[in-house]
């Protein structure tokens, strides 16, 4: 993991507290091209509040961001956290980090096609046939098509999902990060969503996707970091930790869940 | 007798006026004061809360005659003191928005603050992710979904100040009600006079209710309807 | 400005009759308004489909016109009727509208009787059919569901919109400041006003008193919720 030329994504020694409660203990977590990395760990091990300080919807304490070899300057401010030294940086950096949520936020007043191209023409500037071509390719992509003047309200759980991925793909970002993607599914939702994310890591995407879904963590991505109280207790290819765990933790954890 | 009417008729054109004026300045302080508020500074959510709350505790009645009778004499005061013989003729017209886009710019705040809260934040936090500056966010997904939430306590806010433009007819504005008034004490009929002035407003209140029943439903596409 | 003047004695003295006026305006009214409005409720939740239509047009006119318009009709309005000019002479209780308290108490009465009707009957509407059906399965007749379980829940859920119309008919009492000989705290800061041309000091230490009166009420009724709405707060621990 130390061949920076490819390196996408360098998040290091990243410390958060809220308060007297320290979340994250100093992470480091680093991405190549083509990597699809599943985060795992019990609530509140820190896991979602890693990725979300790696887009800065969280402010660490400490800790650098690099996206794509460009590090995002920052500054400690009056509360501590460290946060953008400029908001324009921070803001075309957020464009190479696209993420998913757990509840999908999708803008409830857009319709499918809306949602997706806001982004592009209002933040990259495309011009808006292009960001309709764009949108459309996505949306066959993730099995969508033809459903671009539909409210978000009026699809499924899953469909949302799978909407939110093309609206990140739109914006064809460096790295693409995953909250939780399927926890606020449908159990029977969940396959359909979790095979459009198999698809993009097939065609080299680089990941960082925090879930719970160990069988998506063993099959599709290429390293898996354990998350425990803040630190991580372990790593590494998915085929041996999640099959033959040497922490007694991570044995614990994945004794617990059901895959 | 028919001119009376007439009369009345062409008061209702000055309260229109008065309300639709009154309704665009208490939009834009609505706006202003409801982002001061949630702004997070200090000062500007201290000054917001003493104008909320000051405004919204005094009577319109007391406002207006303060700020038609009061602030004349006190800019001419100042005038004076200054050394200038400009003495400054409050036009009630002036007066009586002013005062009512005032008051009804605190009502405002309360109902643009509270719909902007009811705004999920995922929202704003997926247009942030996106690369999207606070300003952008607030224009293209803040505002437009506050609009939906909003509505029901607008649309509250402009029924009130409809009647309540009544009032500017105690500062000699020759509304609906100071017609009616006059028609009143001329004839020595008041009820006929008073009764087809509040036929009027009824009207302005039906109008109303209808135009905002349209625009909720432009705003409510993509939303569910709560089953009754 | 001159504030000594305000500050003077007779004229502290003539504020503290104007509240006193506008304090028993307020307190008169909503008494009897609140009367109004729970018989009201009842009538539109409730009653034949004609009583309905009637209280409904009741609400609709007291709802959509102005208060100072309501005022007017019954000051100078009622005045006009030949019906009522033969009686008010010697027939009690037509006597009354001789007088502007009378009037202006009037006009308020019915004014937050409409207003709390609605408000009452609206939250009769979203009771809970449960707890309707619990009190139906343990044999309770229909009055007897309404004043036992419907009403006082109504009533608490009514709380919190009420306290804004307590507030809103405060500063409507202001209005009576319209009739003439009715002297409440509006009407005491215009006659300092044309008595000693000082509207600026007149009207703001008008605006103050109003402004006192106000906090003094949502206090009060801050304290009510708690006491009363406590099963509706979200938990504590």
């Amino acid at each position: 993991m130390t061949d920076t030329t490819t390196l996408k994504l360098q998040a290091e020694n990243i410390h958060k507290s809220y308060g007297s409660h320290q979340v994250l203990k100093g992470v480091t977590l680093n991405a190549r091209a083509g990597d699809v990395i599943s985060l795992i760990g019990s609530s509140g091990s820190g896991k979602s509040t890693l990725l979300r300080c790696i887009n800065l919807l969280e402010k660490p304490q400490q800790g650098r961001i690099i996206v794509a070899g460009e590090e995002l300057q920052l500054k400690a401010g009056r509360t501590g956290e460290l946060d953008a030294v400029q908001p324009k940086q921070l803001q075309r950096l957020r464009t190479k980090l696209a993420m998913v949520f757990q509840h999908f936020n999708l803008w409830a007043h857009k319709t499918v096609l809306q949602n997706i191209i806001e982004a592009p023409i209002h933040v990259l500037g495309l011009p808006k046939d292009e960001a309709i071509a764009r949108a459309r390719k996505y949306l066959q992509l993730v099995g969508l098509e033809g459903r671009e003047d539909v409210y978000p309200n009026h699809m499924s759980g899953g469909q949302q999902q799978r909407v939110a991925i093309a609206r990140a793909l739109a914006v064809e970002p460096e790295v693409m990060l995953f909250d939780e993607p399927t926890s606020a599914l449908d159990p029977e939702l969940v396959g359909e969503v979790l095979r459009v994310m198999q698809v993009l890591a097939q065609e080299g995407r680089t990941m960082v996707v925090v879930t719970h879904e160990i069988g998506f963590a063993r099959e599709v991505s290429n390293h898996v970091v354990f998350l425990h109280q803040g630190l991580i207790e372990e790593q590494g290819d998915p085929k041996q930790v999640l099959i033959h765990p040497q922490s007694e933790r991570l044995a614990k954890f994945l004794s617990g869940s059901l895959k | 007798m028919s001119s009376y009417y007439y009369s009345i008729l062409q008061g209702a054109l000055l309260t229109v006026a008065v309300s639709l004026a009154s309704l665009f300045v208490s939009t834009i302080l609505g706006l202003l004061g409801a982002t001061a508020k949630l702004s997070g500074r200090r000062p500007l959510v201290w000054l917001a809360t003493l104008y909320t709350t000051v405004v919204r505790g005094i009577p319109e009645l007391v406002l207006m005659l303060l700020v038609f009778y009061g602030a004349a004499i006190g800019i001419n005061n100042l005038f004076e003191a200054m050394g200038s013989d400009y003495v400054l003729d409050l036009n009630p017209f002036i007066a009586g928005v002013a005062t009512l886009g005032f008051i009804y710019g605190a009502y405002m705040t309360e109902t643009f603050r509270g719909a902007i809260l009811s705004i999920p934040k995922g929202q704003m936090e997926a247009a942030w992710a996106f690369g999207m500056g606070p300003v952008r966010t607030f224009l293209r997904i803040t505002l437009p979904q506050m609009v939906r939430y909003a509505l029901p306590g607008y649309t509250n806010n402009w029924l009130v100040l409809i009647k309540a433009t009544a009032l500017v007819s105690l500062i000699s504005l020759h509304d609906m009600t100071y017609m009616a008034k006059q028609a009143s004490a001329a004839t020595r009929e008041p009820f006929i006079f008073l009764m087809f002035a509040a036929a009027l407003y009824l009207v302005f209140t039906s109008i109303s209710l209808n135009v905002l029943k349209r625009i909720n439903a432009r705003y409510s596409l993509g939303t569910e309807k709560v089953q009754l | 400005m001159s504030w000594e003047i305000v500050f003077e004695t007779e004229q502290l003295l003539a504020y503290w009759h104007g509240l006193l006026t506008t304090l028993s305006l307020l307190l008169s009214s909503l008494g009897i308004g609140a009367v109004l409005a729970v018989a009201c409720a009842l009538a539109l939740t409730n009653g034949p489909w004609i009583v309905q239509k009637l209280v409904g047009s009741f609400t609709y006119f007291v709802r959509g016109t102005p208060l100072l318009i309501q005022v007017y009709l019954i000051y100078y309005g009622l005045a006009q009727l030949e019906w009522i000019q033969s009686r008010w002479d010697d027939v009690w209780p037509w006597t009354h509208f001789k007088e502007p308290f009378f009037c202006a108490l009037l006009a308020f009465a019915l004014n937050t009787g409409g207003y709390t009707a609605e408000m009452l009957a609206g939250a009769i509407r979203e009771t809970d059919p449960g707890e309707v059906e619990a009190a139906r399965a343990m044999g309770m007749g229909r009055w007897q569901i309404m004043a036992r379980i419907v009403l006082p829940s109504a009533i608490r859920r009514t709380l919190p919109p009420y306290s804004n119309e307590v507030v809103m008919m405060l500063h409507s009492t202001s209005l009576a400041s319209t009739v003439p000989a009715l002297t409440d705290v509006t009407a005491v800061a215009s006659q300092i006003y044309s008595d000693y041309y000082l509207p600026f000091e007149a009207y703001l230490a008008a605006a103050a008193i109003y402004l006192c009166v106000t906090f003094t009420l949502i206090g009060f009724f801050r304290l009510l919720e708690k006491r009363y709405l406590a099963y509706l707060a979200p938990r504590r621990n």
